[in-house]
Protein backbone atom coordinates (compact mmCIF):
# COMPACT_ATOMS: atom_id res chain seq x y z
CA UNK A 1 0.00 0.00 0.00
CA UNK A 2 1.10 3.55 -0.62
CA UNK A 3 2.50 5.73 2.11
CA UNK A 4 -0.61 7.83 2.18
CA UNK A 5 -3.20 5.09 2.27
CA UNK A 6 -4.63 6.23 5.60
CA UNK A 7 -4.88 9.81 4.38
CA UNK A 8 -6.63 8.56 1.27
CA UNK A 9 -9.16 6.42 3.08
CA UNK A 10 -9.96 9.24 5.51
CA UNK A 11 -10.18 11.82 2.75
CA UNK A 12 -13.84 12.67 3.41
CA UNK A 13 -13.43 13.61 7.10
CA UNK A 14 -10.06 15.18 6.31
CA UNK A 15 -11.59 17.54 3.76
CA UNK A 16 -14.94 18.06 5.41
CA UNK A 17 -13.97 18.64 9.01
CA UNK A 18 -10.85 20.79 8.82
CA UNK A 19 -12.51 24.17 8.32
CA UNK A 20 -10.78 25.60 11.41
CA UNK A 21 -7.79 24.59 13.52
CA UNK A 22 -10.05 23.47 16.38
CA UNK A 23 -12.01 21.21 14.04
CA UNK A 24 -8.81 19.79 12.57
CA UNK A 25 -7.39 18.98 16.00
CA UNK A 26 -10.69 17.44 17.10
CA UNK A 27 -11.14 15.23 14.06
CA UNK A 28 -7.55 14.01 14.05
CA UNK A 29 -7.65 13.25 17.78
CA UNK A 30 -10.89 11.35 17.23
CA UNK A 31 -9.24 9.41 14.41
CA UNK A 32 -6.22 8.51 16.56
CA UNK A 33 -8.41 7.56 19.52
CA UNK A 34 -10.72 5.40 17.43
CA UNK A 35 -7.98 3.59 15.54
CA UNK A 36 -5.94 3.08 18.68
CA UNK A 37 -8.87 1.70 20.68
CA UNK A 38 -9.94 -0.48 17.78
CA UNK A 39 -6.47 -1.95 17.39
CA UNK A 40 -6.08 -2.45 21.15
CA UNK A 41 -9.40 -4.29 21.41
CA UNK A 42 -8.87 -6.36 18.27
CA UNK A 43 -5.47 -7.65 19.41
CA UNK A 44 -6.80 -10.07 22.08
CA UNK A 45 -9.81 -11.00 19.92
CA UNK A 46 -7.71 -12.12 16.96
CA UNK A 47 -6.38 -15.07 18.93
CA UNK A 48 -9.88 -16.47 19.42
CA UNK A 49 -11.24 -15.78 15.94
CA UNK A 50 -10.62 -17.60 12.69
CA UNK A 51 -10.06 -15.94 9.32
CA UNK A 52 -13.74 -15.69 8.39
CA UNK A 53 -14.97 -14.17 11.64
CA UNK A 54 -12.32 -11.50 12.01
CA UNK A 55 -13.81 -8.90 9.62
CA UNK A 56 -17.22 -9.28 11.27
CA UNK A 57 -15.75 -8.72 14.70
CA UNK A 58 -13.86 -5.70 13.39
CA UNK A 59 -17.02 -4.22 11.89
CA UNK A 60 -19.00 -4.75 15.11
CA UNK A 61 -16.28 -3.19 17.19
CA UNK A 62 -15.94 -0.23 14.84
CA UNK A 63 -19.69 0.40 14.84
CA UNK A 64 -19.81 0.37 18.64
CA UNK A 65 -16.81 2.64 19.05
CA UNK A 66 -17.98 5.15 16.45
CA UNK A 67 -21.48 5.29 17.90
CA UNK A 68 -20.14 5.85 21.41
CA UNK A 69 -17.76 8.55 20.19
CA UNK A 70 -20.53 10.33 18.30
CA UNK A 71 -22.90 10.26 21.27
CA UNK A 72 -20.12 11.38 23.59
CA UNK A 73 -19.30 14.34 21.33
CA UNK A 74 -22.94 15.37 21.22
CA UNK A 75 -23.27 15.10 24.99
CA UNK A 76 -20.20 17.01 26.10
CA UNK A 77 -19.13 19.10 23.12
CA UNK A 78 -22.31 19.90 21.22
CA UNK A 79 -21.08 23.09 19.46
CA UNK A 80 -18.08 21.14 18.16
CA UNK A 81 -20.27 18.17 17.24
CA UNK A 82 -22.55 20.48 15.25
CA UNK A 83 -19.54 21.80 13.33
CA UNK A 84 -18.14 18.34 12.66
CA UNK A 85 -21.58 17.14 11.51
CA UNK A 86 -21.51 13.49 10.40
CA UNK A 87 -17.79 13.34 9.69
CA UNK A 88 -16.82 11.59 12.96
CA UNK A 89 -19.00 8.67 11.81
CA UNK A 90 -16.94 8.37 8.64
CA UNK A 91 -13.87 7.67 10.77
CA UNK A 92 -15.11 4.07 10.80
CA UNK A 93 -13.46 3.69 7.38
CA UNK A 94 -9.84 4.08 8.50
CA UNK A 95 -10.59 1.73 11.42
CA UNK A 96 -11.78 -0.96 9.04
CA UNK A 97 -8.91 -0.30 6.66
CA UNK A 98 -6.35 -0.87 9.42
CA UNK A 99 -7.52 -4.47 9.60
CA UNK A 100 -6.32 -5.00 6.05
CA UNK A 101 -2.75 -4.25 7.06
CA UNK A 102 -0.39 -7.18 7.34
CA UNK A 103 -0.06 -8.25 11.00
CA UNK A 104 2.66 -6.85 13.25
CA UNK A 105 2.97 -3.52 11.47
CA UNK A 106 2.51 -1.16 14.36
CA UNK A 107 5.26 1.10 13.14
CA UNK A 108 3.57 1.59 9.80
CA UNK A 109 0.25 2.24 11.52
CA UNK A 110 1.77 4.78 13.90
CA UNK A 111 3.53 6.55 11.07
CA UNK A 112 0.35 6.68 9.02
CA UNK A 113 -1.64 8.04 11.94
CA UNK A 114 1.07 10.62 12.53
CA UNK A 115 0.87 11.54 8.86
CA UNK A 116 -2.88 11.91 9.12
CA UNK A 117 -2.51 14.12 12.19
CA UNK A 118 0.04 16.35 10.49
CA UNK A 119 -1.99 16.51 7.26
CA UNK A 120 -5.18 17.54 9.01
CA UNK A 121 -3.38 20.09 11.19
CA UNK A 122 -1.64 21.62 8.20
CA UNK A 123 -4.91 21.71 6.30
CA UNK A 124 -6.73 23.26 9.26
CA UNK A 125 -4.13 25.98 9.74
CA UNK A 126 -3.94 26.80 6.02
CA UNK A 127 -7.71 26.90 5.62
CA UNK A 128 -8.28 29.11 8.62
CA UNK A 129 -5.52 31.54 7.62
CA UNK A 130 -6.64 31.67 3.98
CA UNK A 131 -10.32 32.09 4.83
CA UNK A 132 -10.16 34.45 7.78
CA UNK A 133 -7.08 36.55 7.13
CA UNK A 134 -6.91 36.59 3.35
CA UNK A 135 -10.65 36.35 2.73
CA UNK A 136 -10.43 33.45 0.28
CA UNK A 137 -13.93 32.05 0.43
CA UNK A 138 -13.04 28.89 -1.48
CA UNK A 139 -10.82 27.75 1.41
CA UNK A 140 -13.93 27.25 3.53
CA UNK A 141 -15.44 24.84 0.99
CA UNK A 142 -14.55 21.21 0.44
CA UNK A 143 -13.27 21.66 -3.18
CA UNK A 144 -10.86 24.31 -1.93
CA UNK A 145 -9.69 21.89 0.74
CA UNK A 146 -8.99 19.21 -1.88
CA UNK A 147 -6.90 21.63 -3.96
CA UNK A 148 -5.07 22.75 -0.84
CA UNK A 149 -4.36 19.17 0.20
CA UNK A 150 -2.95 18.49 -3.26
CA UNK A 151 -0.69 21.51 -2.98
CA UNK A 152 0.46 20.47 0.51
CA UNK A 153 1.27 16.93 -0.63
CA UNK A 154 3.11 18.34 -3.62
CA UNK A 155 5.13 20.59 -1.34
CA UNK A 156 5.90 17.64 0.93
CA UNK A 157 7.04 15.51 -1.99
CA UNK A 158 9.24 18.34 -3.19
CA UNK A 159 10.85 18.91 0.20
CA UNK A 160 11.12 15.39 1.63
CA UNK A 161 14.53 13.75 1.67
CA UNK A 162 14.98 11.38 -1.22
CA UNK A 163 14.69 7.73 -0.21
CA UNK A 164 17.34 6.53 -2.59
CA UNK A 165 20.72 8.14 -2.75
CA UNK A 166 21.68 9.70 -6.07
CA UNK A 167 24.53 7.17 -6.38
CA UNK A 168 22.06 4.31 -6.67
CA UNK A 169 19.85 5.97 -9.26
CA UNK A 170 22.19 4.84 -12.02
CA UNK A 171 24.32 6.92 -14.30
CA UNK A 172 24.31 7.62 -17.96
CA UNK B 1 -14.62 -27.88 13.77
CA UNK B 2 -13.85 -27.06 17.35
CA UNK B 3 -11.98 -23.92 16.37
CA UNK B 4 -14.88 -22.82 14.21
CA UNK B 5 -17.41 -23.22 17.01
CA UNK B 6 -15.19 -21.35 19.39
CA UNK B 7 -14.81 -18.55 16.88
CA UNK B 8 -18.60 -18.34 16.32
CA UNK B 9 -19.27 -18.29 20.07
CA UNK B 10 -16.69 -15.55 20.49
CA UNK B 11 -18.30 -13.51 17.71
CA UNK B 12 -21.75 -13.95 19.25
CA UNK B 13 -20.46 -12.82 22.62
CA UNK B 14 -18.82 -9.81 21.00
CA UNK B 15 -22.05 -8.90 19.22
CA UNK B 16 -24.03 -9.07 22.46
CA UNK B 17 -21.42 -7.01 24.27
CA UNK B 18 -21.34 -4.45 21.46
CA UNK B 19 -25.11 -4.00 21.48
CA UNK B 20 -25.22 -3.85 25.27
CA UNK B 21 -22.42 -1.28 25.43
CA UNK B 22 -24.09 0.90 22.82
CA UNK B 23 -27.44 0.77 24.61
CA UNK B 24 -25.93 1.53 28.01
CA UNK B 25 -23.90 4.39 26.56
CA UNK B 26 -26.94 5.77 24.80
CA UNK B 27 -28.94 5.67 28.04
CA UNK B 28 -26.03 7.24 29.89
CA UNK B 29 -25.61 10.15 27.43
CA UNK B 30 -29.32 10.78 26.83
CA UNK B 31 -29.68 13.31 29.65
CA UNK B 32 -26.46 15.29 28.87
CA UNK B 33 -27.42 15.37 25.18
CA UNK B 34 -30.90 16.69 25.96
CA UNK B 35 -29.44 19.33 28.25
CA UNK B 36 -26.77 20.35 25.76
CA UNK B 37 -29.26 20.66 22.94
CA UNK B 38 -31.52 22.81 25.10
CA UNK B 39 -28.59 25.11 25.85
CA UNK B 40 -27.55 25.09 22.20
CA UNK B 41 -31.03 26.06 21.08
CA UNK B 42 -31.20 28.79 23.71
CA UNK B 43 -27.88 30.21 22.55
CA UNK B 44 -29.00 30.15 18.90
CA UNK B 45 -32.18 32.00 19.77
CA UNK B 46 -30.75 34.56 22.11
CA UNK B 47 -27.99 35.50 19.65
CA UNK B 48 -30.55 37.87 18.11
CA UNK B 49 -30.50 40.02 21.23
CA UNK B 50 -27.55 42.31 21.97
CA UNK B 51 -25.54 40.83 24.84
CA UNK B 52 -26.29 42.47 28.16
CA UNK B 53 -29.73 43.65 27.10
CA UNK B 54 -31.56 41.04 29.17
CA UNK B 55 -31.04 39.26 32.46
CA UNK B 56 -33.90 36.76 32.48
CA UNK B 57 -34.18 33.48 30.60
CA UNK B 58 -36.76 34.46 28.00
CA UNK B 59 -37.27 30.97 26.57
CA UNK B 60 -38.43 29.66 29.95
CA UNK B 61 -41.54 31.85 29.90
CA UNK B 62 -43.43 31.76 26.62
CA UNK B 63 -46.10 34.43 26.20
CA UNK B 64 -49.72 33.65 25.45
CA UNK B 65 -50.31 34.95 21.92
CA UNK B 66 -53.72 36.32 21.00
CA UNK B 67 -53.91 35.31 17.36
CA UNK B 68 -51.25 33.35 15.59
CA UNK B 69 -52.30 33.46 11.93
CA UNK B 70 -50.88 36.61 10.39
CA UNK B 71 -51.27 37.84 6.83
CA UNK B 72 -48.26 36.01 5.38
CA UNK B 73 -46.92 33.99 8.26
CA UNK B 74 -47.84 32.08 11.36
CA UNK B 75 -46.57 32.87 14.83
CA UNK B 76 -45.33 29.83 16.70
CA UNK B 77 -44.28 31.46 19.94
CA UNK B 78 -43.41 34.74 21.62
CA UNK B 79 -41.02 35.47 24.45
CA UNK B 80 -40.25 38.55 26.53
CA UNK B 81 -36.70 39.58 27.43
CA UNK B 82 -36.43 41.77 30.49
CA UNK B 83 -33.63 43.69 32.15
CA UNK B 84 -34.05 44.37 35.88
CA UNK B 85 -37.74 43.57 35.61
CA UNK B 86 -38.63 45.93 32.76
CA UNK B 87 -39.12 44.52 29.26
CA UNK B 88 -36.40 45.28 26.73
CA UNK B 89 -37.38 43.19 23.75
CA UNK B 90 -39.91 40.72 22.42
CA UNK B 91 -38.85 37.62 20.51
CA UNK B 92 -41.32 36.37 17.93
CA UNK B 93 -40.86 32.93 16.39
CA UNK B 94 -42.67 32.76 13.09
CA UNK B 95 -42.93 30.39 10.20
CA UNK B 96 -43.72 31.28 6.60
CA UNK B 97 -43.49 29.79 3.16
CA UNK B 98 -40.25 30.45 1.32
CA UNK B 99 -39.27 29.21 -2.12
CA UNK B 100 -38.16 25.69 -1.27
CA UNK B 101 -40.20 25.11 1.86
CA UNK B 102 -41.08 26.59 5.20
CA UNK B 103 -38.70 29.11 6.75
CA UNK B 104 -38.60 29.59 10.50
CA UNK B 105 -37.23 32.79 11.89
CA UNK B 106 -36.86 34.39 15.26
CA UNK B 107 -37.35 38.15 15.14
CA UNK B 108 -36.46 40.43 18.02
CA UNK B 109 -38.31 43.74 18.41
CA UNK B 110 -37.49 46.33 21.05
CA UNK B 111 -40.03 48.23 23.11
CA UNK B 112 -40.13 51.08 20.55
CA UNK B 113 -41.20 48.64 17.84
CA UNK B 114 -37.81 48.60 16.10
CA UNK B 115 -36.13 45.46 14.84
CA UNK B 116 -33.05 44.57 16.86
CA UNK B 117 -32.14 41.24 15.34
CA UNK B 118 -33.24 38.34 13.20
CA UNK B 119 -32.07 34.82 12.82
CA UNK B 120 -33.08 32.01 10.52
CA UNK B 121 -33.66 28.79 12.42
CA UNK B 122 -34.83 26.52 9.62
CA UNK B 123 -34.85 26.88 5.86
CA UNK B 124 -34.82 24.75 2.75
CA UNK B 125 -33.99 27.42 0.18
CA UNK B 126 -31.94 26.79 -2.97
CA UNK B 127 -28.30 26.13 -2.10
CA UNK B 128 -26.09 29.07 -3.07
CA UNK B 129 -29.05 31.40 -3.75
CA UNK B 130 -31.82 31.56 -1.17
CA UNK B 131 -29.83 29.85 1.54
CA UNK B 132 -27.50 32.84 1.73
CA UNK B 133 -30.27 34.17 3.91
CA UNK B 134 -28.87 32.08 6.75
CA UNK B 135 -25.22 32.84 5.96
CA UNK B 136 -23.95 35.15 8.69
CA UNK B 137 -21.18 36.41 6.41
CA UNK B 138 -23.71 37.87 3.96
CA UNK B 139 -25.33 40.29 6.42
CA UNK B 140 -28.41 40.52 4.23
CA UNK B 141 -30.75 40.56 7.20
CA UNK B 142 -28.79 43.41 8.79
CA UNK B 143 -30.41 45.97 6.48
CA UNK B 144 -33.66 45.60 8.43
CA UNK B 145 -32.15 46.35 11.83
CA UNK B 146 -33.49 49.55 13.32
CA UNK B 147 -36.49 49.60 11.01
CA UNK B 148 -39.94 50.06 12.53
CA UNK B 149 -43.46 49.96 11.18
CA UNK B 150 -43.69 53.69 11.92
CA UNK B 151 -41.27 55.69 9.85
CA UNK B 152 -41.23 53.20 6.99
CA UNK B 153 -44.04 53.79 4.50
CA UNK B 154 -46.18 50.80 3.54
CA UNK B 155 -44.91 50.62 -0.05
CA UNK B 156 -41.29 50.69 1.14
CA UNK B 157 -41.70 47.21 2.63
CA UNK B 158 -40.62 45.49 -0.56
CA UNK B 159 -37.52 44.75 -2.55
CA UNK B 160 -36.24 47.44 -4.90
CA UNK B 161 -37.54 45.53 -7.93
CA UNK B 162 -41.05 46.02 -6.49
CA UNK B 163 -40.36 49.77 -5.90
CA UNK B 164 -39.52 49.08 -2.25
CA UNK B 165 -36.61 50.17 -0.11
CA UNK B 166 -34.70 46.96 0.46
CA UNK B 167 -32.01 45.05 -1.40
CA UNK B 168 -32.85 41.52 -2.43
CA UNK B 169 -30.73 38.41 -2.31
CA UNK B 170 -29.37 37.90 -5.82
CA UNK B 171 -31.27 35.13 -7.57
CA UNK B 172 -33.68 34.63 -4.71
CA UNK B 173 -36.55 37.05 -5.30
CA UNK B 174 -39.24 34.78 -3.87
CA UNK B 175 -37.25 34.19 -0.70
CA UNK B 176 -36.52 37.92 -0.30
CA UNK B 177 -40.19 38.86 -0.73
CA UNK B 178 -41.28 36.19 1.75
CA UNK B 179 -38.81 37.34 4.38
CA UNK B 180 -39.79 41.00 4.04
CA UNK B 181 -43.48 40.13 4.31
CA UNK B 182 -42.84 38.01 7.39
CA UNK B 183 -40.80 40.76 9.06
CA UNK B 184 -43.53 43.28 8.33
CA UNK B 185 -46.08 40.82 9.75
CA UNK B 186 -44.12 40.54 12.96
CA UNK B 187 -43.78 44.32 13.34
CA UNK B 188 -47.46 44.83 12.63
CA UNK B 189 -48.33 42.18 15.21
CA UNK B 190 -46.11 43.91 17.75
CA UNK B 191 -47.77 47.25 17.14
CA UNK B 192 -51.25 45.76 17.39
CA UNK B 193 -50.59 43.77 20.56
CA UNK B 194 -47.98 45.96 22.13
CA UNK B 195 -49.47 46.16 25.61
CA UNK B 196 -50.18 42.45 25.92
CA UNK B 197 -46.70 41.56 24.70
CA UNK B 198 -44.88 43.97 26.98
CA UNK B 199 -47.13 43.12 29.93
CA UNK B 200 -48.16 46.73 30.44
CA UNK B 201 -51.45 47.56 32.13
CA UNK B 202 -54.05 48.98 29.80
CA UNK B 203 -54.49 52.74 30.34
Amino acid sequence: MSRFWLVMISLAPLLGATRTIVQAIAISLCACLLTGLHQALMAPLRRHLDQGASPWASALLTATLVTCLYLGLRAWALPLAEELALYPLLLALPCLACEQLPPQTHRLLCRSLGGLLVASLALGICRQVLADDLGLHIATLAPGALILLGLLLGLYNHLRPSTTSPRRQGSR
Amino acid sequence: MNVRWRSAACLLLLALLAVATTLVWQRFTAEPIAQASRQWQERQWLAVLPPGSYDNRPLQTPLALAETSLRHSRLLAGYRATLAGSPTAILLHNRFQGYGGAIEMVIAIDTQGRLVGMRVLEQQESPGLGDQLADPARHWLDQFIGRAQQGTPEQAWAIKRDQGAFDQLAGATVTSRAVIEAIQDALRYFDDHRQALLGEARP
